[in-house]
């Protein structure tokens, strides 16, 4: 662990040192060097459990493949942000990837953490630089709006996780990871004890985020620059499926009953989020909401609770991370151009970037599930699982399947098809550094198809 | 490992190599040169349908059929997903088949596309979607099964959209999607179903494992998933749409690939709606019900090639009606037929828009015979073959299907919806003949007419032959799996005969009365409905996407989200916060004066009182 944890502290004093000319390249090569270094961790044994485990931090099935997803993101993101913030003054550049690599470190120490008030603490201290990133190097007057809820909603969740964190320990006498599944059988006959389930889960739910909760990600998404959605994406929407995969084990009895309206809540998002990307004129808000409607699918998956489901959830958000990145940095390649996020405005690009929309087509495949892709995977075990539960819920998952088909090639057509409209005529060509950064989002995808068990989770 | 099944999977594994290797060439960084098109795919498609040939005489010869599991893909919980092919009477016959085929298509688009600039890329789409196709058809595994299932959902996606340029063009492959996609929630039904149920994918088991089970809910879910891919009634109006494509692609699309990938479904899973009555009459009636009900819009089209669109469509539901009466072998001998004659009859009007200028309205053509008399003559042959005519390719499937209908005990209903179909395909191929070849040209005169052309000639011949010899060869070397009823009264003998020649006299009569005019208002209200296409696209094209978008508008995006999830959350938040903030702060606003004044009044007050 602390292969990837000592490079990675090591990053910022690099940032800090090296020549302004250099900034960009080392920073690149170096966290490029730090993802390939935490490949190893799939080599470790996945069956035997636990493994790399010291103090504080250790590896295991379900954490390791987001642990990974985290180290390869940061090069992807210091790819992205590259154009953008060329004009901005140089300290502020490294101000900017100093936050991305703190970033890193809380993210690594949250997914790794053997304890749960550790995970706590970085889940928390995950705010502070996506809330700068967001304020500070958003776009618009509305970054700050976006903040407050990104922010408060957060807050607001998982102030009741400490709580029930607390209490946790007061009646078990340890938060420990290793031992959950020793625990003795709580006594949750309470009314009280329901309570405690809602305040253990609600941090998670609001984070993934569940239909209801989710207004602060389209307005962070929409606001945040590259980086910001990449990571708020890929990674850090996936620390509350993590943390409810986590601390579904120790409350067994209750979820039984009380997830029910949380599942249908999820399934209803999936199908009413779905609805609203085709509505969307916006691109970014457009696969912000997408990004509601698959993490609706992977609250279910989780909240079934079956080996299926869990199995499913896991890959789906593995998957989704990697694909809505990528299209976060698609849309983000058309804003650079045309300075516009509204789809109507930049049509037809596919006559002037031939290359970029076969990256948007292969990532619009990605985003609609088609098979053998670790999205379809994912989404199909988590409909068996749903259906394993009861036949209806497969009129929900069914038409979202056909409504996320629906938009996605929606957006797919709006964007690269059709005749080209006047404002995009003279638009700079694509950038080789453009073109890596959608290869780098696609291959760990594709290798993934021919090894799908490397992300399978416990049911390995 | 025995020498025939070795023989068997080595083929297959040439084939499916022969056929990636041109897609993995184009990986390369340098573009393939003007002729990679011809000289690299062509040749490829080529060389797999004859190494595809062995197999199918080894299978003749022996009648051997054999499983082939390479490797294990992933595993959950004892519920394993192997890469596993399957060579049985169905992929070893269909290979071929679907490779000839494409083959001549390929050759034609190599002259229809010659002047596209992306002719190199079109190729490349063409070949996925067959790889996809043969994915499809040798799978053992539910999973393999849905990967080229929805890969050629998706190639057909790209290839309907070629001309991307135009609106009708990306609303077409759209709605191919779109409508595939409503299938696919079936085939996700079933496949959940099984899993749950059956704990396994792989074919095998299924069969094996189901023979006490009640299926009729995932079958359903297959019906469905065959009614999306085949254009079944009710999903079918993507399929004339999808003649927005190139005709190369209409050709592929409608012969041998995507339409026919959900009958072949219901036949590889045949075994499992075996004795499930109720499967099998959705089937009947279904199919019944699509064959009429195209064949009918057939009959009033104008665009030659919306009317073997719907010829195709009509075709698939008399497949279904197969599947119905429980006959998956002969479903599946008119899936082989009917590709060398749907694939000629595209080629064929391909040929004739290109001739006469990208014209594809049968009012404006005419007397084609005296100009592109080869074009003209195979697609006489391939109507000819359509409507059943006596010792060509469709009389051995489609007189068998209706000498199965006839002497079967099951809904006389669909059995006349079925017959009055089969009458109906004399009177549209009757129409198309009649107006294209037959009388006088009614084009343009200076038409770009020239059929003379190898790369155009090859292939339509090719075509003609197997439209003239396929049924025979097939049926002569396959021996049927059920018994067939050999004796049946002379009129149900003849039952399709009569009925097709009954409709070809009544086109004629039509016909001849078509100049004269022989009333002065005639019926329209009919005339409009076939035209329409039932005024099913206009209602449900409208309807159902709007009632999806108002509510994305309405009730998703502003009465929750923005009414009630903002507004009474976060917004009111911050609004009932306000006035006491606002008050709270407006006292505070650092005014000494009045601050020390009011003080001042008090204390003098509160004295006061005190004093009296």
């Amino acid at each position: 662990m602390l292969m990837v944890l000592a490079p990675t502290m090591m990053l910022l004093p690099m940032i800090w040192l090296c020549s302004s000319a250099h900034l960009w390249t080392s920073a690149l090569a170096h966290s490029m060097a730090i993802a390939l270094i935490s490949l190893s961790w799939l080599c470790l044994p996945m069956e035997a459990g636990w493994s790399s485990l010291n103090t504080f931090v250790a590896t295991d099935p379900l954490s390791t493949p987001l642990l990974v997803l985290t180290c390869w993101l940061l090069p992807l993101m210091i790819l992205a942000s590259q154009n953008h913030m060329a004009k901005e003054p140089i300290n502020r550049q490294r101000t900017y990837i100093s936050l991305l690599v703190s970033l890193q470190i809380f993210l690594v120490l949250a997914f790794g953490a053997t304890e749960m008030i550790m995970f706590y603490i970085m889940f928390e201290a995950t705010l502070i630089p996506t809330l700068i990133i967001i304020t500070r190097w958003g776009n618009q007057t509305e970054r700050l709006n976006a903040g407050i809820y990104f922010l408060f909603y957060t807050l607001a969740g998982s102030l009741p996780l400490l709580v029930a964190l607390l209490l946790l320990q007061n009646s078990t006498g340890s938060l420990s990871f290793l031992t959950t599944q020793f625990f003795p059988p709580l006594q949750l006959h309470t009314e009280a004890s329901k309570f405690w389930w809602a305040g253990c889960l609600l941090a998670f739910l609001v984070k993934m985020p569940l239909y209801g909760a989710h207004l602060w990600l389209p307005k962070a998404h929409v606001e945040a620059p590259i980086a910001g959605s990449m990571v708020l994406a890929a990674v850090l929407l996936k620390l509350g499926g993590y943390g409810m995969m986590r601390i579904i084990i120790i409350l067994d009895p209750l979820t039984k009953q009380l997830s029910y309206p949380f599942i249908i809540l999820a399934l209803w998002g999936v199908v009413m989020t779905g609805s609203i990307c085709l509505r969307q004129t916006d691109l970014k808000s457009l696969i912000a909401y997408s990004s509601v409607s698959h993490m609706g699918l992977v609250a279910a998956g989780i909240l079934i609770q079956t080996p299926w489901g869990l199995t499913g959830a896991l890959i789906l958000m593995i998957a989704h991370g990697l694909t809505s990145s990528a299209l976060f940095c698609l849309a983000n390649t058309n804003y650079e151009r045309t300075h516009s996020r509204t789809m109507l405005l930049a049509r037809g690009l596919q006559m002037i970037l031939p290359l970029l929309a076969t990256w948007w087509f292969l990532f619009t495949l990605a985003n609609l599930a088609l098979p053998p892709l670790p999205n379809l995977m994912g989404e199909l075990m988590i409909i068996t699982s749903l259906f394993n539960w009861s036949n209806w819920t497969l009129l929900l998952t069914g038409a979202g399947t056909l409504i996320t088909a629906s938009y996605s090639l929606h957006m797919f057509l709006t964007t690269q098809r059709g005749p080209v409209t006047s404002p995009v005529v003279a638009i700079e060509p694509t950038h080789t550094r453009e073109h890596l950064l959608m290869v780098l989002h696609l291959l760990p995808l594709l290798l993934l198809v021919l090894k799908p068990t490397l992300i399978w989770g416990w049911t390995l | 490992m025995h020498l025939t099944t070795m023989v068997l999977s080595s083929s297959l594994l040439t084939i499916f190599s022969i056929l990636i290797l041109p897609v993995l060439g184009t990986l390369n960084p340098s573009p393939p040169g003007s002729l990679w098109a011809t000289n690299s795919v062509k040749t490829a498609v080529k060389v797999a349908f004859f190494v595809s040939l062995l197999p199918l005489f080894i299978f003749l010869n022996e009648g051997v059929e054999a499983i082939m599991t390479n490797w294990e893909w992933m595993n959950t919980l004892m519920f394993n997903i192997n890469i596993s092919f399957k060579f049985d009477l169905y992929s070893i016959v269909f290979t071929p088949v679907a490779l000839y085929v494409t083959w001549s298509i390929l050759e034609f688009a190599s002259w229809y596309m010659h002047d596209d600039p992306n002719m190199n890329r079109f190729f490349k789409y063409l070949l996925i979607f067959l790889i996809a196709m043969i994915v499809l058809v040798t799978a053992n595994n539910m999973f393999q099964l849905f990967i080229g299932w929805e890969g050629v959902g998706i190639m057909s996606f790209l290839l309907i959209g070629w001309w991307f340029g135009r609106a009708d063009a990306n609303t077409a492959a759209l709605q191919a999607v779109v409508y595939n996609r409503v299938g696919d929630i079936g085939l996700i039904l079933a496949m959940a179903w099984m899993a749950v149920n059956l704990n396994s994918w792989d074919m095998q088991q299924l069969f094996s494992m189901t023979t006490n089970q009640d299926m009729t809910l995932p079958l359903l879910g297959l019906v469905l998933a065959a009614t999306g891919k085949s254009a079944q009634f009710g999903l079918h109006p993507w399929l004339p749409s999808a003649m927005e494509g190139p005709t190369p692609v209409s050709a592929l699309l409608h012969s041998s690939t995507m339409v026919v990938a959900g009958i072949f479904l219901l036949i590889r899973l045949n075994p499992l709606m075996d004795n499930n009555p109720l499967v099998l009459s959705t089937c009947l009636c279904l199919g019944a019900l699509t064959t009429v009900f195209t064949a009918t819009c057939a009959l009033t089209q104008n665009d030659i090639k919306k009317i073997i669109a719907f010829s195709t469509s009509s075709q698939l539901g008399l497949m279904m009606v197969t599947i119905g009466l429980n006959q998956p072998q002969l479903a599946f001998l008119h899936i082989c037929t009917h590709a060398f004659f749907k694939a000629m009859l595209f080629l064929c009007s391909g040929s004739i828009i290109h001739s006469l200028n990208d014209e594809q309205d049968i009012r404006k053509m005419g007397g084609l015979h005296h100009l592109l008399p080869f074009t003209s003559s195979c697609l006489t042959i391939g109507s000819l073959a359509l409507t059943g005519t006596p010792f060509l390719a469709g009389f051995f499937s489609k007189d068998a299907i209706i000498e199965a209908l006839n002497t079967s005990y099951l809904n006389a209903w669909a059995l006349v919806l079925t017959l009055v179909a089969t009458s109906f395909t004399a009177v549209y191929s009757l129409r198309v003949v009649f107006f294209v070849s037959m009388g006088h040209p009614r084009f343009n005169p200076i038409s770009p007419i020239n059929e003379n052309n190898l790369t155009v000639m090859n292939p339509i011949k090719r075509l003609a032959w197997g439209s003239i010899l396929a049924g025979l060869l097939i049926t002569a070397n396959i021996s049927p799996l059920k018994t067939p009823l050999m004796t049946m009264p002379f009129v149900l003998k003849m039952a399709a005969l009569t009925v097709t020649i009954v409709g070809l006299l009544m086109a004629l009569e039509l016909a001849s009365l078509a100049s004269q005019q022989f009333k002065i208002k005639p019926a329209s209200a009919p005339h409009h409905f076939s035209n329409m296409l039932g005024f099913y696209p206009s209602v449900v094209h409208r309807l159902a996407p709007k009632t999806n978008l108002v509510l994305g508008q309405l009730i998703a995006n502003q009465t929750i989200d923005q009414t009630w999830l903002e507004k009474t959350g976060p917004k009111m938040t911050a609004s009932v916060n306000l006035p006491l903030i606002s008050s709270t702060s407006n006292l505070q606003q650092g005014v000494i004066k009045t601050y020390f004044l009011m003080f001042f009044f008090t204390m003098i007050l509160a004295v006061l009182i005190l004093v009296i």
